[in-house]
């Protein structure tokens, strides 16, 4: 009964004017929190970003931006009828409907924390943040379980639960990480006050987040499920690293060390992991092939029913890298922007340098191979899955084994 | 066309073919990762020690220890530029006319390839009137062609999606060509201005040497500071810099790190710092049992010579904070500054040179005092030094006093007579008032009678006082091909986005008269994203039903 209202009530909100107004209001607010750090006060302060935003003055701006872009929904117009609206708005209000989620159970935990008293920068166990993190991890787990149990009973409600504890591990994770960004302000005097993705502990939580969303958007799309058993798993390695990091001290919320100290670090570092995500989709596709194509040379399996098809699979791995390869090139770009601005040159041969361009090497040939010489198949669905262990080598491993101008990503 | 291009054009075809570039791209990413694992543009006695005189000459004659720069991999670059361009030569042509090219009929033989094919009856025989409500569909491109008794139409979506190819790839080679105006007509290179100096020249490496660079102008530091987090952390490095040019003074600004200084189309970087000759005040010890107490006023990177014995103090460097691991090993680190230090290279007759790091305050351990302390390295290596308790603390004269007192008394007294002689000692000094660390100040002593007395300098060296001068570390940069590069950058991720997202959609529409009313036959064709053309194609279908007033009367195929 409630199953027959929720659909049509959810598709609701996400055709024609309404999804219209919303882009546009979201697009204004973010326009207005730009425009409040770069020209409101004295240009970019990160120390005082969130509290500035959280004020009467964030208010102002973002509400400013907001009516604007209401504005600007009815001037740029759109189309109106349900079904109909553009794909990018479609595509993208979503994501912002998820963040705007988070940022108020942000608001709600923000009201648990302890008293300003028993805060301290030495001891920061007893934040809320770090028990949503618990919390994160324990879905994530128990989501990645379920996804397994699922292939073989794709029938049950088991596989509903994985889809749910995973939502509840992306959307865990990202009220986590925006506590963090409101908690660092909390000691010192709120001296060190920064974004939540300065260190490995954060940005393994927001990769966690990334490839967990970006799966799970897939799966309602193109109903694959039981690729999920596949990304869940990697997820819950990754969850099991990312443990470790806060039982060597790793998770606490330190100083920003000065060459951070750049707006940059706020679009450098999210989108970077964005292609990241989407490179840990396309391996969990690449292994599912593999997996699947086993099963079929040894012959019959209750499973195979349970999989989607090697050419639906090999089209999802290629979907994943065609987000994340755009993304990864814009994340790098952007950062020689940054390093433009705080190493004297956009380019340095820096390790992680070198090994972003090995990584967006070793995807353009995938993307040559594929879409210029057709090739398709076992050769891509290794091709993924080696494409993120370089990946991931660049990503962590660069820090831990290499030095370089990076290395404040690395273990201290 | 010439003999000679009909000759060179399979080679130059083979530029252009994809297993080269597949190839390319892939040697490309494995030369990269050998300069990640091999440390670039070290010092070349480290790589000599490292991989020993054979594979030195090898991995020195390779370019190795700068492969970034190496003309193999500068070749590489260049092959690939080759390469692209060829690709572009080959392509962009035919991707243009193809685009411009649109084919209006439809053959018949051709429907099997289509991926959507829909027919539907209407009433009435005026096709032109169908044709024209037909084309009112928005979203798509319209072309029309009418024949004897049938008129086609073909619409098209994202037609320009190739452009996408040839942005990419022309964007790649704009990069290239950005990188190589920076390489050739740019400069990089560090100076170090000490606060009230001037510096008008950088120097770099280059290749395995370092060379200079005269910039048009002067920088003067006013002066370098660090802020510091309340956890001790540095917060901020920020210097005053005048830019002086032609003996004017034009600009005064502070530059932090990631803000940095724009003049004459160079950058000037705060990138780090050091000592830039702090003065220092080192108070002598003598330890030939005159008690006496010299001053010794040095600079640091100069050499301070003591007249008396020869022995000469190379003060090499001095830092106000030094913040060391206070925790036992295996212990929670646990940082605590432990004040201002200096380090000098001590040498003299009769000496071996050691390096020693000299500080200024008594070693304090929660709030008890350990007497002054001083580190030592044998090797001359900062990572050697070992700490060394020299016993009394030196900044307290009286302990100095003190430690005389002990030695001339207990000189006579048998061993266990210590106590009795320290007393002794301590109100010959201190009189009838004890201190109040009395026991701390009696183990002190004690160790002062081992270390002192074994010590085979002629004096111990305390740093007493000082007067800080930094150095900022600047990095200047004059780099014309940056813009070139944010331009390709830009085509890229554009042409990217368009490769990527944009697919060809074409839809045909053949109406045609025939015994009863008209026959619609509609065909569409998509080059990816099959999944939403599916969509696109219905809704193409529903607003064909909306434009003509029908109801649905076709029947998919």
């Amino acid at each position: 009964m409630t199953t027959a209202v929720a659909p049509s009530l959810i598709s609701g909100i996400y055709q024609g004017r309404i999804v219209n107004t919303r882009f546009w209001l979201y697009v204004g607010l973010m326009a207005g929190a730009m425009a409040l750090a770069f020209f409101g006060g004295n240009g970019y302060d990160e120390d005082g970003y969130l509290q500035r935003l959280l004020s009467m003055q964030g208010v102002i701006w973002g509400g400013v931006g907001a009516i604007l872009g209401v504005a600007a929904s009815f001037l740029v117009g759109g189309s109106t009828q349900p079904g109909r609206s553009s794909p990018a708005v479609v595509g993208t209000v979503p994501w912002f409907d998820g963040l705007l989620v988070m940022l108020l159970l942000m608001a709600l935990f923000t009201q648990l924390e302890p008293h300003s008293s028993l805060v301290s920068y030495e001891d920061q166990s007893n934040l809320v943040s770090g028990k949503i993190v618990m919390a994160m991890n324990l879905l994530f787990l128990f989501s990645a379980v379920c996804y397994i149990m699922h292939l073989f009973a794709p029938e049950s409600f088991i596989g509903k639960m994985a889809t749910m504890a995973a939502w509840g591990g992306v959307y865990a994770g990202g009220t986590s990480l925006l506590l963090r960004w409101y908690e660092s302000y909390l000691f010192l005097d709120g001296e060190i006050g920064h974004a939540p993705v300065s260190n490995l502990y954060e940005v393994f939580i927001l990769l966690f987040c990334i490839t967990s969303s970006l799966y799970l958007t897939f799966e309602r799309r193109y109903q694959a499920k039981a690729l999920g058993a596949f990304v869940m798993v990697l997820v819950s390695g990754g969850v099991f690293f990312g443990v470790w990091l806060d039982s060597i001290g790793q998770a606490d919320i330190k100083p920003l060390v000065p060459a951070l100290q750049s707006y940059w670090m706020k679009i450098h570092v999210p989108l970077n992991f964005v292609g990241y995500g989407a490179f840990a989709v396309a391996c969990a596709a690449g292994l599912a092939w593999l997996f699947r194509d086993r099963l079929e040379r040894k012959g019959s399996s209750p499973l195979l029913k349970v999989f989607p098809s090697l050419d639906q699979l090999d089209q999802l791995a290629y979907r994943s890298v065609a987000i994340g390869f755009p993304a990864f090139t814009l994340a790098t770009i952007l950062g020689a922007a940054w390093a433009a601005e705080a190493w004297g040159g956009y380019w340095s041969w820096d390790p992680k340098e070198t090994w972003a361009l090995i990584v967006w090497l070793f995807y353009g040939a995938y993307l040559h191979v594929r879409i210029s010489h057709g090739w398709s198949g076992k050769t891509l669905a290794w091709w993924a899955v080696v494409g993120f262990l370089v990946t991931l080598f660049c990503f962590v491993g660069v820090n831990m084994y290499l030095s370089g101008l990076h290395s404040y990503g690395r273990l201290a | 066309m010439s003999q000679l291009y009909k000759s060179i054009k399979p080679f130059l075809l083979r530029f252009a073919s994809m297993p080269l570039a597949i190839v390319l791209l892939m040697v490309l990413a494995i030369a990269s990762m050998i300069g990640t694992v091999l440390l670039q543009n070290q010092d070349q006695t480290d790589y000599l020690t490292q991989f020993g005189p054979v594979w030195y000459w090898v991995f020195r004659s390779l370019g190795l220890f700068d492969m970034y720069h190496a003309w193999w991999f500068i070749g590489l670059l260049g092959f690939l530029m080759v390469s692209l361009s060829f690709c572009l030569w080959h392509n962009a042509p035919r991707m243009l006319k193809e685009m411009r090219s649109r084919k209006i009929t439809l053959a018949d033989h051709a429907w099997k390839r289509m991926q959507h094919t829909h027919e539907l009856t209407v009433s009435g025989n005026d096709i032109e009137a169908v044709a024209e409500k037909a084309e009112q569909i928005s979203g798509w491109q319209w072309l029309s062609y009418r024949e004897e008794g049938r008129t086609y139409l073909r619409g098209d979506k994202g037609r320009y999606h190739k452009w996408g190819y040839i942005l990419v790839h022309s964007a790649l080679l704009v990069v290239l060509i950005g990188g190589w105006m920076s390489v050739q007509f740019g400069f990089r290179g560090n100076m170090a201005v000490p606060e009230g100096g001037m510096e008008s020249q950088i120097s770099y490496v280059k290749g395995t040497g370092v060379e200079s660079l005269d910039m048009p102008f002067e920088v003067r530091c006013n002066n370098f500071i660090i802020n510091f987090f309340p956890t001790g952390a540095p917060k901020e490095f920020r210097s005053n810099l005048t830019i002086i040019d032609q003996g004017k003074e034009v600009l005064t600004s502070d530059i932090i790190v990631n803000e940095p200084l724009y003049y004459k189309g160079v950058r000037i970087y705060q990138a780090s710092f050091g000592d830039g000759g702090s003065k220092v005040g080192l108070k002598l010890f003598r330890l030939d049992g005159s008690k006496r107490v010299d001053v010794a006023e040095g600079e640091v990177y100069k050499t301070y010579t003591d007249a008396e014995s020869g022995v000469s103090m190379e003060i090499t460097d001095f830092k106000p904070f030094n913040v060391e691991n206070m925790a036992a090993p295996g212990q929670a680190k646990q940082f605590q500054d432990i004040g201002p230090a200096v380090d000098f290279i001590l040498r003299g007759p009769g000496l071996k040179p050691v390096k020693v790091r000299s500080f200024m305050n008594p070693f304090m351990v929660d709030g008890q005092n350990q007497g002054s302390l001083i580190m030592v390295s044998l090797s001359g290596d900062n990572r050697d030094f070992q700490s060394f308790f020299l016993g009394p603390d030196l900044t307290n004269p009286k302990e100095w006093q003190l430690f005389h007192a002990f030695s001339e008394k207990s000189g006579g007294i048998e061993a266990g007579g210590g106590v009795e002689a320290f007393k002794a000692a301590v109100s010959e000094i201190y009189g009838d008032k004890r201190p109040e660390d009395f026991k701390d100040l009696g183990i002190r002593t004690l160790q002062g009678m081992n270390t002192l007395s074994g010590l085979p300098w002629p004096f111990i060296p305390v740093l007493d006082d000082y007067e800080q001068v930094y150095y900022t570390g600047l990095q200047l940069a004059q780099d014309p091909g940056m813009n070139v590069v944010w331009i390709g950058s830009a085509l890229l991720t554009f042409g990217l986005c368009i490769m990527l997202y944009v697919s060809h959609r074409k839809v045909w529409l053949v109406i045609e008269a025939q015994d009863k009313g008209m026959r619609i036959r509609v065909a569409g064709l998509a080059n990816r994203n099959l999944v939403a053309f599916d969509g696109e194609f219905n809704e193409l279908l529903r607003e064909l039903d909306d434009n003509l007033g029908l109801s649905n009367q076709g029947e998919s195929v």
